[in-house]
């Protein structure tokens, strides 16, 4: 099944590790064009997703029957009433691609591993959009989407997703007794909607704390 | 009456929902609904007397969730859930025609290599559940939706091992007819049959109307009874509560329309009710019932791919195989299994649809090698497998963790081998090769070998094998010493097809032993044995002439629709007899050896990152006369080592270096195959191992790649590895330093667990950490000896360690 969008080349480079100007080599390009290829082939992209009331008080966030204590996540959605879960998952067959070319060449896995971490991404931004449309339609705006493990959002409430979402059953992703989702190419985010339109400016690296250190930040 | 002596003779109905059910009545979003078989369970028996009431024959017991993982008194669970399955049977007056089934669902893990659940553990979690349902007095076992083939197997096995009662498997598939794993329906009901259940089926996923297509491939190829449990249409969502649009008189309208396509057994899943089920029985129960029809086809699959052997001529990649190769050998002494996956993976890109594996050497555990190989070529390549041994306990412990249905080469006439093999293929399934030869030897004729081969099909009947799956050898034997031999083989080839309507296979270059030129005389016998009726072809892909005999034939005989096969391998040929880029079976990323104008020297080869060149540089490097040593030192390290300073000043980024370091292991490998035998020189040896609970490594396989690079002997014991695992290696290879990587917060706690256990049982082994999270202050604090950034700087502690000048 289609990914339903274009992986960027220039994200698998981010993924990669390449900052700055880089050296236009042409046998890391064919590469990366060639684990493309291959992904896009095979993947087999599934999400769930559902909709809950939500209320901030201070730092906790509540929905469902769940408290989340996160300073970050409760100024990500200040202002929500509503929020939708989701968990998305670019398929089993990533993994077995960086596992496969592993086995000959690590700089081809890891443009393999790269690739994948730029499909779950771009599949993501596509849900996300989704997302977005449905609820402005009914007058509710979206705030960026924000993850379990991301700032201090506790990656213990990876559990809750699975439980309210269903996750494993849909979309064939396992949580691990350590938190780790397989396929490892999935994600699982929290979209925050307001009824009050507010510019959401910053998104991604930009407001994680950990950009400064982080070796895959995206820096102008 | 038994269910076996009905299932496939008359309709039967398996109940509908529960979990909805459930909910309807007050159990909460994440509570465990088995838990109400002790806590409720005259509700959970109110729902079965439904369901009894409604005219269900199959009705399941509240059991699909119960497993280890989430329950502590799985057996207390299930027999009280059985127990209340049985009153409301005795109740409801239908102790005679309806049957409990103790319900089998996914464990909600995924099983190791993908996930972290270990198959036979897997095996021994169904095993806990179905033997506390036997025992309580279940009349069958339903394994139902599965989403991945092998998980389905585990519990198959599990059930097998455990009773004697029929087994139902029922597995969900999205709208292109894929588990979410990515099998398809062909080959899902081929390892399943071939595991000798007594129904197959579908359940969830969606309502009826959408598994229209998919039953009607099912009929196509399954041979045994089937079952269709859809949902009530597809789950909504209204406020907070999950909701199924297709009421009963709409759903009973469309299985009535699936009834007519071919099935035996019908009920329902997510959202249907004993009303759904009610008008279901009371429209399907007077249509006429087709029992199901015997299909004669032979698969033979992997976790995702089907190889069907019949239509045209199948190709067996022979390469993993020790026999006559001393560098193979090496590998498997050393087990090195990187060196035995490329050999897999170029056999695949070559054209291979089948892998023969054979580890069989006797200095080794052939039994463990052959485990382990199926297991890692199972998880690098989709093609199915060919498991070739002598030693039965080598094929039991390959057919057990293989994720389908393989190939099993081999059995031949002498009873002893028939009662060691067939009744492994008869409990695991696969398709059988057997060698027309028993206690009298080879014969010489085709017709003794047609007499030996009747003698195994008759063996197969015997054990409950169909004579679809087997596969019959010709017996390929060399004609340098008898002349007339290849005739023989070729007319037992073609005898097996035209007297028994059988499948043939041939190890084809045993034809030219002890000849010149050997792969002219294969190249051709080839064409002459596939034009005979040869139906499987044990060959070695990487080779040009073979694969260009074999495409022809497919070209030539309409087994290739629009000549594309042909086309596509050799638009690039040449007329002076290349073959362009045909099998060039390079399996890496970059194979270029030249950038144009003049040849790179070894060291430019390996900055560059030029694999292919590397290890051309090489090669003529030890034919100039060079020691391979003084190679490896004089240009080989200097230029890992440039690369190597400029990913540290920033200058190189990661994937450059790990180009040079492919470029590297590809010089190191002809090195290797050049002292074949000989002693290796190493600064030392290195554990690496990402932790327990952590399952992404690929910065460990990094790390690996660049330490070996640098001379050094790792013992890379994988992903998601105990703490105990690692210092018991430690211990046993007295290992001066461990690696090891976690990924996330929550995988560090392993870490430090594995260096407080190595500090109290190997206090002398130095630690060095590394992953997404680390930092120098998180290493200090779970006690390393050393954090390590990258790569390059584990390899500048292990010089470190070891005192090593760099």
């Amino acid at each position: 099944m289609p990914l339903g969008v274009a992986i960027s080349e220039s994200e698998v480079r981010r993924y990669m590790g390449f900052r700055g100007p880089v050296d236009p080599s042409t046998e890391t390009d064919a590469m990366i064009a060639k684990a493309i290829k291959n992904l896009e082939k095979d993947c087999n992209p599934k999400y769930v997703s559902k909709a809950f009331s939500v209320t901030v008080d201070g730092f906790s966030v509540k929905f469902a029957d769940v408290t989340v204590e996160s300073r970050a996540l409760a100024r990500n959605l200040a202002g929500c009433t509503e929020c939708v879960l989701f968990a998305a998952t670019a398929g089993p067959s990533c993994d077995m691609l960086v596992k496969r070319a592993a086995v000959t060449s690590s700089a081809y896995a890891s443009c393999c591993q790269a690739a994948g971490a730029a499909a779950i991404e771009a599949y993501c931004d596509l849900i996300n959009d989704k997302i977005k449309d449905e609820y402005e339609a009914k007058g509710l705006y979206a705030r960026p989407r924000f993850s379990p493990g991301y700032g201090d959002l506790s990656l213990s409430h990876q559990k809750d997703w699975f439980r309210l979402l269903d996750v494993t059953k849909i979309t064939g992703i396992e949580l691990t007794d350590s938190l780790l989702m397989v396929p490892t190419k999935s994600v699982t985010a929290i979209i925050g909607l307001s009824p009050n339109k507010l510019p959401c400016v910053k998104q991604g690296c930009e407001a994680c704390t950990m950009s400064q250190t982080c070796a895959f930040s995206r820096k102008e | 009456m038994g269910l076996r002596e009905r299932l496939g003779k008359e309709w039967l109905f398996c109940d509908g929902g529960t979990g909805t059910i459930l909910q309807e009545m007050g159990l909460k979003g994440g509570e465990l609904p088995e838990t109400w078989n002790l806590t409720r369970p005259d509700d959970i028996k109110s729902v079965a007397s439904a369901y009894f009431n409604a005219g269900c024959n199959i009705v399941n017991t509240n059991t699909f969730g119960a497993n280890s993982f989430k329950y502590d008194n799985v057996a207390e669970v299930v027999s009280a859930a059985v127990r209340i399955c049985r009153e409301a049977r005795h109740e409801a007056g239908r102790d005679d025609d309806a049957y409990v089934a103790i319900d089998i669902g996914p464990t909600g893990k995924l099983l190791a290599p993908m996930g972290d659940l270990p198959f036979n553990e897997a095996v021994k979690v169904f095993s806990e559940a179905i033997k506390a349902g036997v025992e309580a007095g279940g009349d069958l076992v339903l394994i139902e939706t599965m989403s991945d083939s092998y998980e389905a197997k585990a519990a198959v096995i599990a059930a097998h091992e455990t009773c004697d009662l029929p087994v139902i498997v029922t597995t969900v598939y999205d709208e292109s007819g894929k588990l979410l794993t990515g099998g398809s329906i062909e080959g899902t009901v081929a390892m399943l049959e071939g595991l000798k259940v007594d129904a197959i089926g579908v359940n969830c996923g969606f309502g009826p109307d959408k598994m229209i297509p998919i039953v009607e491939r099912l009929t196509k190829c399954c041979s045994l009874p089937i079952v269709v449990n859809p949902n009530a249409g597809l789950p909504r969502t209204e406020g907070n509560k999950t909701v199924f649009d297709v009421g009963p008189e709409e759903f009973s309208t469309i299985m009535k329309e699936i009834a007519a396509i071919g099935v035996h057994v019908m009920g329902g899943c997510c959202g249907t009710t004993p009303a759904h089920m009610k008008a279901l029985i009371r429209e399907v129960s007077p249509l006429p019932f087709r029992a199901p029809i015997k299909k004669h086809g032979t698969y033979v699959t992997s976790f995702s791919e089907c190889v069907e052997i019949g239509p045209k001529p199948v190709i067996i990649g022979e390469r993993i195989n020790p026999t006559g190769k001393k560098r193979f050998k090496q590998a498997l002494r050393e087990n090195d299994t990187d060196y035995i996956l490329t050999e897999g993976l170029k056999q695949e890109e070559a054209g291979a649809h089948i892998l023969d594996i054979n580890v069989g050497l006797p200095e080794i555990d052939e039994p463990a090698m052959m485990e382990n190989i199926v297991y890692k070529l199972q998880s690098v390549t989709t093609l199915p497998l060919q498991l070739d041994s002598t030693d039965t306990e080598a094929l039991e412990r390959g057919m057990r963790i293989y994720n389908g249905k393989p190939m099993i080469n081999s059995v031949n006439g002498k009873r002893e081998t028939i009662e060691a093999v067939m009744p492994l293929v008869a409990k695991y399934g696969g398709v059988l090769v057997g060698l027309p030869l028993d206690e009298d030897g080879i014969p010489e004729t085709s017709d003794g070998r047609i007499r030996v081969a009747k003698k195994i099909y008759e063996a197969a009947d015997e054990y409950g094998i169909p004579r679809d799956d087997i596969v019959i050898d010709g017996l390929a034997m060399t004609i340098s010493s008898d002349s007339s031999s290849a005739i023989t083989t070729l007319d037992t080839v073609r005898r097996i097809r035209d007297e028994f309507g059988g499948h043939s296979i041939l190890g084809v270059s045993n034809i030219s032993f002890g000849l010149p030129a050997r792969e002219l005389i294969n190249s051709h016998f080839l064409t002459m044995a596939m034009q005979n009726g040869l139906s499987c072809a044990i060959i070695n892909p990487n080779n040009d002439h073979m694969m260009a005999s074999y495409r022809a034939f497919c070209a030539l005989m309409d087994k290739d629709p629009q000549c594309l096969g042909f086309i596509g391998a050799y638009a690039e040929y040449k007329s002076d007899g290349t073959f362009g880029g045909a099998s060039s079976g390079a399996a890496g990323g970059n194979a270029a050896s030249s950038t144009g104008g003049a040849k790179l020297s070894l060291a430019e080869a390996i900055e560059r990152g030029v694999t292919g060149r590397a290890a051309e540089a090489m090669q003529e490097g030890i034919a100039e006369g060079h020691e391979p040593l003084e190679l490896i030192n004089a240009e080989l390290i200097p230029a890992l080592d440039k690369v190597g300073k400029g990913f540290e000043k920033g200058t190189i980024f990661l994937p450059q270096l790990l180009m040079s370091a492919d470029a590297a292991k590809a010089a190191f490998e002809v090195v290797k195959k050049a002292m074949e035998g000989k002693p290796r020189q190493v600064k030392g040896k290195v554990i690496l191992a990402t932790v327990k609970g952590d399952i992404h490594d690929i910065g460990k396989n990094i790390v690996k790649v660049m330490l070996e690079n640098y001379g050094y002997d790792v013992i890379d014991l994988g992903k998601d590895v105990p703490p105990e695992t690692i210092v018991e290696a430690a211990i046993k290879d007295n290992v001066k330093v461990v690696g090891l990587s976690a990924l996330m917060t929550t995988t560090v706690v392993s870490m430090e667990e594995t260096i407080k256990l190595l500090r109290v049982k190997k206090p002398d082994t130095k630690v060095v950490v590394g992953g997404a999270v680390m930092t120098q202050e998180y290493a200090d604090q779970i006690g390393a000896d050393a954090y390590s950034k990258d790569a390059m700087q584990t390899v500048r502690y292990c010089d470190e360690v070891f005192g090593v000048q760099s």
